[in-house]
Protein backbone atom coordinates (compact mmCIF):
# COMPACT_ATOMS: atom_id res chain seq x y z
CA UNK A 1 0.00 0.00 0.00
CA UNK A 2 3.07 2.27 0.84
CA UNK A 3 4.76 1.38 -2.40
CA UNK A 4 1.19 2.43 -4.30
CA UNK A 5 0.99 5.74 -3.11
CA UNK A 6 4.94 6.51 -3.34
CA UNK A 7 4.27 6.09 -6.57
CA UNK A 8 1.33 8.31 -6.76
CA UNK A 9 2.74 10.42 -4.89
CA UNK A 10 5.63 10.54 -7.40
CA UNK A 11 3.66 10.92 -10.74
CA UNK A 12 1.14 13.81 -8.95
CA UNK A 13 5.32 15.77 -8.43
CA UNK A 14 5.97 14.98 -11.86
CA UNK A 15 2.38 15.93 -13.32
CA UNK A 16 2.59 19.38 -11.11
CA UNK A 17 6.54 19.87 -12.62
CA UNK A 18 5.26 19.75 -15.81
CA UNK A 19 2.20 22.24 -15.42
CA UNK A 20 4.48 24.52 -13.35
CA UNK A 21 7.01 24.76 -16.45
CA UNK A 22 4.60 26.50 -18.56
CA UNK A 23 2.02 29.30 -17.81
CA UNK A 24 -1.53 28.13 -17.71
CA UNK A 25 -2.79 29.06 -21.40
CA UNK A 26 -6.17 30.07 -20.31
CA UNK A 27 -7.88 32.33 -17.46
CA UNK A 28 -10.32 29.63 -16.45
CA UNK A 29 -11.49 31.37 -13.13
CA UNK A 30 -12.53 27.81 -11.64
CA UNK A 31 -14.57 26.25 -14.23
CA UNK A 32 -14.56 23.34 -12.37
CA UNK A 33 -16.09 24.51 -9.65
CA UNK A 34 -18.36 26.78 -10.87
CA UNK A 35 -19.71 23.44 -12.86
CA UNK A 36 -19.82 21.15 -10.07
CA UNK A 37 -21.45 23.81 -7.71
CA UNK A 38 -24.18 24.15 -10.67
CA UNK A 39 -25.26 20.63 -11.12
CA UNK A 40 -24.82 20.42 -6.85
CA UNK A 41 -27.76 22.97 -6.42
CA UNK A 42 -29.25 23.28 -9.80
CA UNK A 43 -31.93 25.44 -8.25
CA UNK A 44 -28.88 28.34 -7.65
CA UNK A 45 -29.23 28.89 -11.38
CA UNK A 46 -28.50 32.76 -11.14
CA UNK A 47 -25.68 32.11 -8.90
CA UNK A 48 -23.98 29.93 -11.91
CA UNK A 49 -24.94 32.80 -14.38
CA UNK A 50 -23.18 35.10 -12.24
CA UNK A 51 -19.48 32.72 -11.53
CA UNK A 52 -20.00 32.57 -15.64
CA UNK A 53 -20.12 36.49 -16.25
CA UNK A 54 -17.48 36.97 -14.02
CA UNK A 55 -15.33 34.37 -15.26
CA UNK A 56 -15.87 35.66 -19.19
CA UNK A 57 -15.15 39.28 -18.22
CA UNK A 58 -11.72 38.45 -16.32
CA UNK A 59 -10.58 35.86 -18.90
CA UNK A 60 -11.75 38.74 -21.52
CA UNK A 61 -9.27 40.89 -19.61
CA UNK A 62 -6.40 39.32 -18.87
CA UNK A 63 -6.80 38.48 -22.94
CA UNK A 64 -7.83 34.40 -22.25
CA UNK A 65 -10.57 33.57 -22.75
CA UNK A 66 -10.81 30.03 -22.45
CA UNK A 67 -12.47 27.58 -25.70
CA UNK A 68 -16.38 26.96 -24.44
CA UNK A 69 -16.47 29.81 -22.58
CA UNK A 70 -18.08 32.25 -24.02
CA UNK A 71 -21.07 29.95 -25.39
CA UNK A 72 -21.49 28.57 -22.08
CA UNK A 73 -22.10 32.11 -21.11
CA UNK A 74 -24.43 32.39 -23.80
CA UNK A 75 -26.52 29.08 -23.22
CA UNK A 76 -27.42 30.24 -19.69
CA UNK A 77 -28.64 33.56 -21.24
CA UNK A 78 -30.44 31.95 -23.92
CA UNK A 79 -32.09 29.33 -21.33
CA UNK A 80 -32.96 32.51 -19.22
CA UNK A 81 -35.06 34.14 -22.44
CA UNK A 82 -31.97 36.49 -23.73
CA UNK A 83 -31.57 35.40 -27.06
CA UNK A 84 -30.16 38.55 -28.30
CA UNK A 85 -27.30 38.98 -25.83
CA UNK A 86 -27.34 34.76 -26.46
CA UNK A 87 -26.21 35.13 -30.16
CA UNK A 88 -23.76 37.77 -29.24
CA UNK A 89 -22.13 35.54 -26.76
CA UNK A 90 -22.41 32.34 -29.38
CA UNK A 91 -20.82 34.42 -32.44
CA UNK A 92 -17.88 35.52 -30.03
CA UNK A 93 -17.14 31.90 -29.43
CA UNK A 94 -17.65 31.03 -33.49
CA UNK A 95 -15.03 34.18 -34.38
CA UNK A 96 -12.64 32.90 -31.50
CA UNK A 97 -12.52 29.09 -32.16
CA UNK A 98 -13.05 28.05 -35.71
CA UNK A 99 -13.76 24.91 -34.25
CA UNK A 100 -16.76 25.87 -32.84
CA UNK A 101 -18.36 27.27 -35.76
CA UNK A 102 -20.74 24.32 -36.88
CA UNK A 103 -22.49 24.29 -33.50
CA UNK A 104 -22.51 27.73 -32.86
CA UNK A 105 -24.43 28.26 -36.48
CA UNK A 106 -26.55 25.64 -35.21
CA UNK A 107 -27.50 27.73 -32.20
CA UNK A 108 -27.43 31.08 -33.58
CA UNK A 109 -30.23 30.06 -35.70
CA UNK A 110 -32.05 28.11 -32.79
CA UNK A 111 -32.00 31.63 -30.77
CA UNK A 112 -32.93 33.73 -33.68
CA UNK A 113 -36.29 31.63 -33.90
CA UNK A 114 -36.66 31.75 -29.98
CA UNK A 115 -35.97 35.59 -30.42
CA UNK A 116 -38.72 35.86 -33.16
CA UNK A 117 -41.44 34.12 -31.30
CA UNK A 118 -40.58 36.71 -28.16
CA UNK A 119 -40.98 39.41 -31.17
CA UNK A 120 -44.31 38.24 -32.28
CA UNK A 121 -45.55 38.07 -28.60
CA UNK A 122 -44.58 41.58 -28.30
CA UNK A 123 -42.16 41.02 -24.97
CA UNK A 124 -38.78 41.84 -26.06
CA UNK A 125 -38.53 43.18 -22.14
CA UNK A 126 -36.23 39.89 -21.32
CA UNK A 127 -32.76 41.65 -22.20
CA UNK A 128 -31.30 44.61 -20.43
CA UNK A 129 -28.77 42.43 -18.17
CA UNK A 130 -26.27 42.79 -20.00
CA UNK A 131 -23.75 45.48 -20.25
CA UNK A 132 -22.87 45.59 -23.92
CA UNK A 133 -26.53 44.81 -25.78
CA UNK A 134 -25.80 47.94 -27.83
CA UNK A 135 -23.89 45.91 -30.44
CA UNK A 136 -26.86 43.28 -30.77
CA UNK A 137 -28.52 41.87 -34.05
CA UNK A 138 -25.44 40.14 -35.67
CA UNK A 139 -26.36 37.47 -36.84
CA UNK A 140 -24.49 35.38 -39.76
CA UNK A 141 -21.71 33.31 -38.55
CA UNK A 142 -18.35 34.57 -39.88
CA UNK A 143 -15.85 32.41 -41.94
CA UNK B 1 7.36 -14.77 2.66
CA UNK B 2 4.82 -12.05 2.41
CA UNK B 3 7.63 -9.82 1.62
CA UNK B 4 9.15 -12.47 -1.83
CA UNK B 5 5.17 -12.36 -2.25
CA UNK B 6 5.31 -8.58 -2.48
CA UNK B 7 7.95 -8.35 -4.73
CA UNK B 8 6.85 -11.16 -7.26
CA UNK B 9 3.97 -8.65 -7.66
CA UNK B 10 5.86 -6.01 -8.59
CA UNK B 11 7.91 -7.27 -10.78
CA UNK B 12 4.67 -8.58 -12.37
CA UNK B 13 2.89 -5.18 -12.18
CA UNK B 14 5.68 -3.66 -13.88
CA UNK B 15 5.76 -6.17 -16.85
CA UNK B 16 2.32 -5.74 -17.07
CA UNK B 17 2.50 -2.05 -17.38
CA UNK B 18 5.31 -2.37 -19.45
CA UNK B 19 2.96 -4.50 -21.70
CA UNK B 20 0.35 -1.91 -21.50
CA UNK B 21 2.36 0.47 -22.30
CA UNK B 22 3.10 -1.04 -25.97
CA UNK B 23 -0.29 -1.29 -27.01
CA UNK B 24 -1.09 1.86 -26.08
CA UNK B 25 1.53 3.48 -27.97
CA UNK B 26 -0.15 1.89 -31.04
CA UNK B 27 -3.08 3.91 -30.00
CA UNK B 28 -1.18 6.95 -30.50
CA UNK B 29 -0.31 6.35 -33.51
CA UNK B 30 -4.02 6.50 -34.36
CA UNK B 31 -4.58 9.39 -32.53
CA UNK B 32 -1.52 11.15 -34.11
CA UNK B 33 -2.83 10.10 -37.73
CA UNK B 34 -6.59 11.74 -36.44
CA UNK B 35 -4.43 14.99 -35.22
CA UNK B 36 -8.39 15.92 -33.96
CA UNK B 37 -8.28 19.58 -33.18
CA UNK B 38 -11.47 19.43 -30.96
CA UNK B 39 -12.83 17.22 -28.33
CA UNK B 40 -16.58 16.68 -27.13
CA UNK B 41 -16.83 15.66 -23.98
CA UNK B 42 -20.01 13.85 -23.18
CA UNK B 43 -21.58 13.25 -19.91
CA UNK B 44 -20.05 10.91 -17.87
CA UNK B 45 -21.50 7.49 -16.81
CA UNK B 46 -21.48 6.70 -13.56
CA UNK B 47 -21.70 2.72 -12.42
CA UNK B 48 -20.08 3.91 -8.81
CA UNK B 49 -21.71 3.95 -5.43
CA UNK B 50 -20.81 7.37 -5.35
CA UNK B 51 -24.07 9.34 -6.96
CA UNK B 52 -21.91 12.44 -7.80
CA UNK B 53 -18.96 10.53 -9.17
CA UNK B 54 -20.48 11.60 -12.38
CA UNK B 55 -20.03 14.96 -11.69
CA UNK B 56 -16.87 14.89 -10.13
CA UNK B 57 -15.57 13.76 -13.38
CA UNK B 58 -17.09 15.37 -15.64
CA UNK B 59 -16.75 19.18 -14.19
CA UNK B 60 -12.85 18.67 -14.25
CA UNK B 61 -12.11 17.49 -17.72
CA UNK B 62 -12.49 20.92 -19.39
CA UNK B 63 -9.60 22.79 -18.12
CA UNK B 64 -6.77 19.45 -18.94
CA UNK B 65 -7.55 18.78 -22.37
CA UNK B 66 -8.00 22.97 -22.90
CA UNK B 67 -4.58 23.88 -21.54
CA UNK B 68 -3.55 20.88 -23.31
CA UNK B 69 -3.92 22.58 -26.67
CA UNK B 70 -7.98 21.29 -28.01
CA UNK B 71 -10.93 22.72 -28.55
CA UNK B 72 -13.11 21.81 -25.62
CA UNK B 73 -16.77 22.25 -26.15
CA UNK B 74 -18.69 24.05 -23.29
CA UNK B 75 -19.61 21.21 -21.46
CA UNK B 76 -22.84 22.37 -19.28
CA UNK B 77 -24.33 23.55 -22.87
CA UNK B 78 -23.48 20.32 -24.65
CA UNK B 79 -25.01 18.21 -21.85
CA UNK B 80 -28.44 20.33 -22.37
CA UNK B 81 -28.47 20.43 -25.81
CA UNK B 82 -28.51 16.35 -25.46
CA UNK B 83 -30.91 16.21 -23.01
CA UNK B 84 -33.10 18.61 -25.41
CA UNK B 85 -32.55 15.84 -28.38
CA UNK B 86 -33.54 13.58 -26.07
CA UNK B 87 -30.33 11.91 -24.97
CA UNK B 88 -30.47 12.79 -21.10
CA UNK B 89 -28.71 9.44 -20.00
CA UNK B 90 -25.05 9.47 -20.32
CA UNK B 91 -25.15 5.50 -21.10
CA UNK B 92 -27.56 6.33 -24.05
CA UNK B 93 -24.90 9.12 -25.72
CA UNK B 94 -22.58 6.42 -24.82
CA UNK B 95 -24.11 3.66 -26.90
CA UNK B 96 -25.09 5.74 -29.60
CA UNK B 97 -22.74 6.31 -32.62
CA UNK B 98 -19.41 8.62 -32.33
CA UNK B 99 -20.08 10.07 -35.86
CA UNK B 100 -23.97 10.74 -35.54
CA UNK B 101 -23.17 12.56 -32.34
CA UNK B 102 -20.12 14.31 -33.37
CA UNK B 103 -21.97 15.50 -36.25
CA UNK B 104 -24.50 17.67 -33.86
CA UNK B 105 -22.15 19.75 -33.13
CA UNK B 106 -19.06 19.88 -35.65
CA UNK B 107 -16.72 18.09 -33.59
CA UNK B 108 -13.38 16.27 -34.19
CA UNK B 109 -13.33 13.60 -31.64
CA UNK B 110 -15.50 12.63 -28.81
CA UNK B 111 -14.41 11.59 -25.37
CA UNK B 112 -16.49 9.01 -23.37
CA UNK B 113 -15.61 8.50 -19.91
CA UNK B 114 -16.99 6.12 -17.36
CA UNK B 115 -16.69 5.90 -13.41
CA UNK B 116 -16.15 2.14 -12.78
CA UNK B 117 -15.47 2.57 -8.81
CA UNK B 118 -15.19 5.23 -6.48
CA UNK B 119 -15.21 3.68 -3.20
CA UNK B 120 -14.74 5.75 0.49
CA UNK B 121 -13.71 3.50 3.33
CA UNK B 122 -13.95 5.60 6.69
CA UNK B 123 -11.81 4.05 9.25
CA UNK B 124 -10.83 5.17 12.50
CA UNK B 125 -7.41 6.80 11.56
CA UNK B 126 -7.54 6.78 7.62
CA UNK B 127 -9.68 7.46 4.73
CA UNK B 128 -9.05 5.44 1.56
CA UNK B 129 -10.67 6.17 -1.40
CA UNK B 130 -10.52 3.89 -4.36
CA UNK B 131 -11.29 5.24 -7.92
CA UNK B 132 -11.17 3.54 -11.34
CA UNK B 133 -12.11 5.12 -14.35
CA UNK B 134 -12.02 4.18 -18.10
CA UNK B 135 -11.24 6.71 -20.77
CA UNK B 136 -11.89 6.84 -24.64
CA UNK B 137 -11.52 9.21 -27.23
CA UNK B 138 -13.46 8.50 -30.24
CA UNK B 139 -12.90 9.64 -34.14
CA UNK B 140 -15.71 11.80 -35.58
CA UNK B 141 -15.47 10.45 -38.63
CA UNK B 142 -14.50 6.43 -38.74
CA UNK B 143 -16.13 5.49 -34.99
CA UNK B 144 -12.75 4.32 -34.77
CA UNK B 145 -11.28 3.98 -30.88
CA UNK B 146 -8.42 6.80 -31.27
CA UNK B 147 -6.61 6.16 -27.82
CA UNK B 148 -8.09 4.67 -24.23
CA UNK B 149 -6.87 4.43 -21.32
CA UNK B 150 -8.01 2.89 -17.79
CA UNK B 151 -7.13 4.19 -14.99
CA UNK B 152 -6.91 3.25 -11.12
CA UNK B 153 -5.72 5.43 -8.17
CA UNK B 154 -5.74 4.87 -4.37
CA UNK B 155 -5.90 7.63 -1.99
CA UNK B 156 -4.78 7.04 1.44
CA UNK B 157 -5.72 9.60 4.28
CA UNK B 158 -3.04 8.84 6.37
CA UNK B 159 0.58 8.33 4.65
CA UNK B 160 0.87 12.59 3.94
CA UNK B 161 5.03 11.64 4.28
CA UNK B 162 5.57 10.09 1.28
CA UNK B 163 7.33 10.56 -2.26
CA UNK B 164 10.60 11.12 -1.00
CA UNK B 165 12.57 14.67 -0.69
CA UNK B 166 13.03 17.61 -2.87
CA UNK B 167 11.22 19.59 -4.75
CA UNK B 168 9.06 17.14 -6.20
CA UNK B 169 8.39 15.43 -2.55
CA UNK B 170 7.64 18.62 -1.49
CA UNK B 171 5.05 19.77 -4.21
CA UNK B 172 3.39 16.04 -4.17
CA UNK B 173 2.78 16.21 -0.35
CA UNK B 174 1.26 19.32 -1.45
CA UNK B 175 -1.21 18.00 -3.66
CA UNK B 176 -1.61 15.24 -1.25
CA UNK B 177 -2.34 17.93 1.32
CA UNK B 178 -4.90 19.84 -0.22
CA UNK B 179 -6.59 16.42 -1.60
CA UNK B 180 -6.74 15.72 2.29
CA UNK B 181 -8.35 18.51 3.52
CA UNK B 182 -10.63 18.39 1.09
CA UNK B 183 -11.55 14.99 2.04
CA UNK B 184 -11.54 14.86 5.50
CA UNK B 185 -14.25 17.62 5.81
CA UNK B 186 -17.61 16.57 6.66
CA UNK B 187 -19.41 17.10 3.00
CA UNK B 188 -16.07 15.59 1.29
CA UNK B 189 -15.21 17.83 -1.55
CA UNK B 190 -13.41 15.10 -4.32
CA UNK B 191 -12.73 17.66 -7.29
CA UNK B 192 -9.00 17.56 -6.26
CA UNK B 193 -9.17 13.89 -6.71
CA UNK B 194 -10.82 13.59 -9.70
CA UNK B 195 -8.75 16.53 -11.49
CA UNK B 196 -5.94 14.45 -10.39
CA UNK B 197 -7.77 10.96 -11.99
CA UNK B 198 -8.49 13.01 -15.08
CA UNK B 199 -4.99 14.87 -15.47
CA UNK B 200 -3.03 11.32 -15.06
CA UNK B 201 -5.15 9.57 -17.14
CA UNK B 202 -5.00 12.67 -20.26
CA UNK B 203 -1.95 14.50 -19.79
CA UNK B 204 0.70 12.07 -18.69
CA UNK B 205 2.66 12.22 -22.39
CA UNK B 206 4.89 10.61 -23.37
CA UNK B 207 3.46 7.81 -21.22
CA UNK B 208 -0.55 6.37 -21.28
CA UNK B 209 -1.86 10.29 -22.10
CA UNK B 210 -2.87 11.86 -25.63
CA UNK B 211 -0.50 13.87 -27.14
CA UNK B 212 -0.41 18.05 -27.22
CA UNK B 213 -3.38 19.45 -29.09
CA UNK B 214 -3.01 22.11 -32.15
CA UNK B 215 -3.29 25.20 -29.90
CA UNK B 216 -0.16 23.74 -27.77
CA UNK B 217 1.80 23.23 -30.70
CA UNK B 218 0.68 25.45 -33.20
CA UNK B 219 1.50 28.74 -30.62
CA UNK B 220 1.56 31.40 -32.80
CA UNK B 221 -1.51 30.50 -34.46
CA UNK B 222 -3.60 31.50 -31.16
CA UNK B 223 -3.62 35.29 -31.46
CA UNK B 224 -4.30 36.06 -35.03
CA UNK B 225 -6.98 33.34 -35.14
CA UNK B 226 -9.53 35.62 -33.41
CA UNK B 227 -9.51 37.15 -37.72
CA UNK B 228 -11.02 40.33 -36.59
Amino acid sequence: MALTFKLFAVISALTLLAGCAAQPRYTWCKYDCTLYDHYKNPAQNDDFIEELKEAVMKSEAAGQVPPGLYAEYGYVLYEKGDSQTAIQYFQKEADKWPESRVFMAKMITNAQKGYKKKEEVAKPNTAGAEPNQAEGGQTEVKK
Amino acid sequence: MSRIAGLFLITFVMVLSGCAHQVELSKQEKFLAAAPRSILIVPVVNNSVDVAAAEYVLSTLSIPLGEHGYYVFPVNMVKRVLEDDGLADASLVHSSPTSKLAALFGADSVLYVTVNQWNAKYMLLNTQVNVALDYRINDAKTDDILWSHHQNMIYNSNQGGGGGGGLGGLIAQLIVEAIHAAITKGVPNYLPLANQANTLALLSYPGNGIPPGPYATEEKELSPRTDK
